[in-house]
């Protein structure tokens, strides 16, 4: 091969370790972007005076006669809405059969729509469900409803060689020359005057209830549903793994016992997340019988096996690299053994215990797999600390899963989806941060 | 406690102060304790004391072992609760049924069916996708991080991977479902064209350098130059016009679903990333300086060394490695529960990956809800089977790559 050749080729190959170490950043980026950008939309939003009102009556919040002096405003703005459908229907009697047919289906649409859009017609009866009381609460979700109601859409399959095409009526076209067909105008201009938009900052997303399965409200349950989780299992692990990483490093003499313990911890390391899930439920839950069905206990249990690992090596490496010298010169001086580890040892590999701990915390709160089947429900309340010994929680991994698969109106609340998933990763992110600094500061007092 | 806050806050020599006064503080102590017990001599207790101390010290070695042993044996736990509820699957059903059919209608009234070979297929075909994805990026990385980068990139780049790893797989999951499906849906097509272009341009272009270089390496000097550039040219129409096809052939592509293995490929293998990179950054550093200065000395550059040199005295590392990435990709709930379309069939052709399909962990996952309520019924068994087997997969993954690692080892101390 020639020099030249072979100069090409060194530099093609550090590139190309170089492109891969770039196409991870930006995959790190491409990951977290729509997840930080979308995510701050649960709290910073442009609200709707719907949003103004389930504050009020739900969570009593604002300034009473500002949102209804508000309400009463974009109430005279809808009033000619109202009108124009009622002219329609005072017509519709003097129809005949077949016109009416023609105009019966589309009206019902019609009106299905404006009621999304903007909450009941004034008048009717009050609806069962929380999502039907009220219109859009927030202002780009309204623009989508505004679509819904000037187009209608229809399956063309005309083409019986391809699959259905999409196509956008107008549903003006169906009014024509009706009292109604001047309404859609009046909507495309006058929205803003019927919702009010207005920049709001909804910081109580963090810690509000929800309202009929997160239709309405903030992320509250699942916020503290996952702290007991996580801290529960650091209760159970952070003990045990200290103690075990204590015996393998200071007691532990290199025997067939020691072998069979250190593998049973790298294959507890490797155990998939969903059979530790399993073994929850049939261990914990089923033969042990720590609660009737699933709870917070269990799931701390099984959470805590989980980590039990991390936690265990942290700790050894972390014990480890404190110097010998240290150790000796305790001994030397006539501490005991458990003296030695207790005043000497543990406090020098402290930091490097915590960087563990800290990196397993964040595994424990994002963690859903070990969850689903001995702790997690999809709705429920806050519990107070002596309810989690037996009652299931609702915890921000499953809860994202649930509200983004099997939630009846998936895109209707991809803002709360979104905001989970944000605080979630902001955790996270958190603790690796303490984490990470925690370790820079261990690497610099091992470098001096 | 006094001395111990201050050794988290102190940095350089000034750290060691607080030690000597610790040592300080244990000597007074130990004097002290002495002091009480003046009618004793020093280091000759009485049988009884001795005794009494080595029970002390036998029950305390025994506690810590015992709580050690909690610890480390459940995973002995974990195995016999999951063979004890998977047993009755396979005493009732049988294992060929189960490993041979893909007929999977566990909730049929009359004949239920548990074929569950389009499963393992499907698991297998994920991560057979991310360790595509994974083990090439990775591997390069590593190299990279070992050996070509300065140490203070180095500092940069390793908080970038622990990020990777820590972010949670529901969020992995999520960006799949959310963001990925609805992006490979839309533009699927033209985006594989493009990728192919991306990733076969520079490869092409490379191998056609070293091609016609060796192909022309035994003609005479004058000849060499002519003959080089006609093959390069040769080799370069033809490869244009490959890559010119494929491209137009994956952009005209039809993707009806944006969950398929494909989706689900790609996200793993970056989840499986770190694992990856990290362990064969290990393997890289652990091959000796010498090998590389050697091989410097004979004159191969960096590339020729790490390739010629590096990576076959590392290969253990790398393949154990490998294994790791297998193992997290394999046992992955979340992503392909929401993102790989859980359609219960193998792909026509087998290495199709636009379309969706299911795997053990989804499959665990998504049908406990339903089986929970029947405890006791094949149903519910059969759920334990598939975890049985993703247990025994991935202890089996686990030893050997214990094993290998440890091989490595003591090939580069002997």
């Amino acid at each position: 091969m020639r020099l030249q050749t072979r100069k090409i080729l060194d530099r093609a190959f550090s590139g190309s370790g170089v492109l891969a170490i770039a196409l991870m950043a930006a995959a790190l980026v491409i990951l977290l972007w729509p997840i930080f950008d979308r995510g701050s939309g649960a709290i910073f939003f442009t609200g709707t005076v719907e949003h103004r009102r389930v504050m009020l009556e739900k969570f009593e919040r604002g300034d009473r006669r500002e949102v209804e002096a508000e309400i009463e405003s974009t109430r005279t703005a809808r009033a000619p809405l109202y009108e124009m459908i009622g002219d329609f229907e005072r017509r519709f009697d003097s129809f005949d059969p077949a016109e009416r047919r023609k105009y019966l289906k589309p009206l019902k649409d019609l009106k299905k729509a404006l009621e999304t859009l903007l909450g009941p017609a004034p008048g009717s009866v009050r609806p069962m469900l929380m999502r039907d009381q009220y219109g859009q609460t927030r202002w780009d979700r309204a623009q989508v409803k505004l679509a819904h109601v000037l187009y209608r859409e229809e399956w063309d399959y005309s083409n019986p060689a391809k699959s259905g095409v999409l196509v956008m009526k107008l549903r003006a076209a169906d009014f024509a020359g009706t009292p109604i067909e001047k309404l859609f105008p009046y909507l495309e201009q006058n929205l803003d005057k019927m919702l009010l938009p207005r920049k709001t900052v909804y910081w109580q997303f963090l810690t509000d209830d929800s309202f009929d399965s997160h239709f309405f409200g903030g992320i509250w349950p699942e916020i503290l549903g996952t702290f007991y989780l996580t801290v529960g299992a650091m209760l159970l692990a952070i003990p045990m793994g200290l103690i075990a990483a204590i015996y393998l490093t200071e007691y532990a003499r290199e025997s067939r016992l020691l072998n069979l313990l250190r593998t049973c911890i790298s294959t507890l390391a490797g155990v998939p997340s969903i059979v530790f899930g399993l073994f929850g439920l049939a261990f914990f839950i089923n033969t042990l019988k720590v609660s009737n069905s699933k709870s917070v206990l269990a799931g701390a249990m099984t959470l805590a096996l989980m980590i039990l690992p991390t936690v265990i090596r942290a700790a050894e490496e972390a014990i480890r690299a404190v110097p010998r010298t240290y150790k000796e010169a305790a001994l030397s001086l006539g501490a005991g053994r458990w003296h030695t580890v207790c005043s000497i040892i543990l406090p020098a590999a402290l930091p490097g215990i915590l960087t563990g701990i800290v990196i397993s915390m964040g595994r424990a709160a994002g963690e859903t797999a070990p969850i689903i089947f001995t702790a997690a429900v999809s709705v429920g309340k806050p519990l107070a600390l002596w309810q989690t010994f037996t009652q299931p929680t609702p915890a921000l991994p499953w809860n994202i899963y649930n509200l983004a698969t099997e939630h009846e109106a998936v895109d209707e609340i991809r803002h709360v989806q979104y905001g989970m998933v944000l605080v979630l990763v902001s955790m996270v992110l958190l603790l690796n941060l303490v984490a990470i600094i925690l370790r820079a500061r261990v690497a610099r007092r091992l470098r001096a | 406690m006094q001395a111990h806050k201050a050794v988290v806050r102190l940095e350089g020599p000034a750290a060691f102060v607080p030690y000597v006064l610790w040592c300080g503080a244990i000597m007074e102590n130990a004097t002290t304790m002495e002091g009480k017990s003046r009618d004793l001599p020093p280091l000759l207790l009485s049988s009884s004391a001795r005794r009494r101390q080595r029970i002390i010290t036998f029950l305390g070695n025994g506690f810590l072992l015992a709580i050690t042993s909690i610890s480390t044996l459940a995973v002995l736990f974990i195995f016999y609760f999951i063979a004890r509820d998977a047993f009755p699957f396979f005493r009732a059903e049988g294992f060929r049924e189960f490993f041979t059919s893909i007929r999977w209608y566990p909730s049929a009234v009359s004949h239920p069916e548990f074929g569950a070979l389009a499963i393992f297929v499907g698991s297998g075909l994920v991560t057979l996708g991310a360790v595509i994805v994974a083990v090439p990026m990775g591997v390069a990385a590593a190299i990279c991080l070992s050996d070509v980068l300065p140490f203070s990139v180095r500092q940069v780049v390793k908080p970038v991977i622990e990020i990777l790893a820590a972010i949670p797989s529901v969020a992995y999951g999520f960006f799949a479902l959310v963001v990925l499906a609805p992006l490979l849906q839309q533009s699927g097509g033209p985006i594989l064209g493009v990728a192919v272009w991306i990733v076969g341009a520079p490869l092409a272009a490379l191998s056609i350098l070293v091609m016609a270089d060796l192909a022309t390496d035994k003609l005479p000097d004058r000849a060499r130059s002519v003959a080089r550039w006609a093959a390069i040219c040769l080799l370069g129409a033809g490869a244009i016009v490959a890559l010119t096809l494929a491209g137009k052939t994956l952009t005209g592509l039809h993707i009806s679903s944006g969950t398929n293995a494909l989706n689900v490929s790609i996200i793993l293998g970056i989840m499986a990333l770190p694992t990856v990179v990290s362990v064969s950054e290990d393997a890289l550093q652990a091959v000796g300086r010498e090998l590389r200065e050697g091989s410097y000395a004979l004159g191969a550059t960096r590339a020729e060394t790490l390739v010629k040199t590096v990576l076959p005295a590392a290969s253990g590392g790398i393949l154990a490695a490998v294994i790791l990435g297998v193992m997290r990709a394999i046992g992955e709930t979340m992503v392909v529960w929401m993102a790989s379309g859980n359609a219960t069939q193998i792909p026509h052709p087998w290495y199709n990956f636009l379309q969706p399909v299911r795997t053990l962990t989804a499959t665990i996952a998504g049908d406990m809800g339903e089986a929970d309520q029947v405890t006791g019924s094949a149903r519910f068994h059969v759920l334990f089977a598939m975890a049985f087997c993703l247990l025994t997969f991935s202890f089996a993954c686990n030893v050997s790559s214990e094993w290998i690692i440890r091989r490595a080892r003591k090939k580069a101390g002997g």
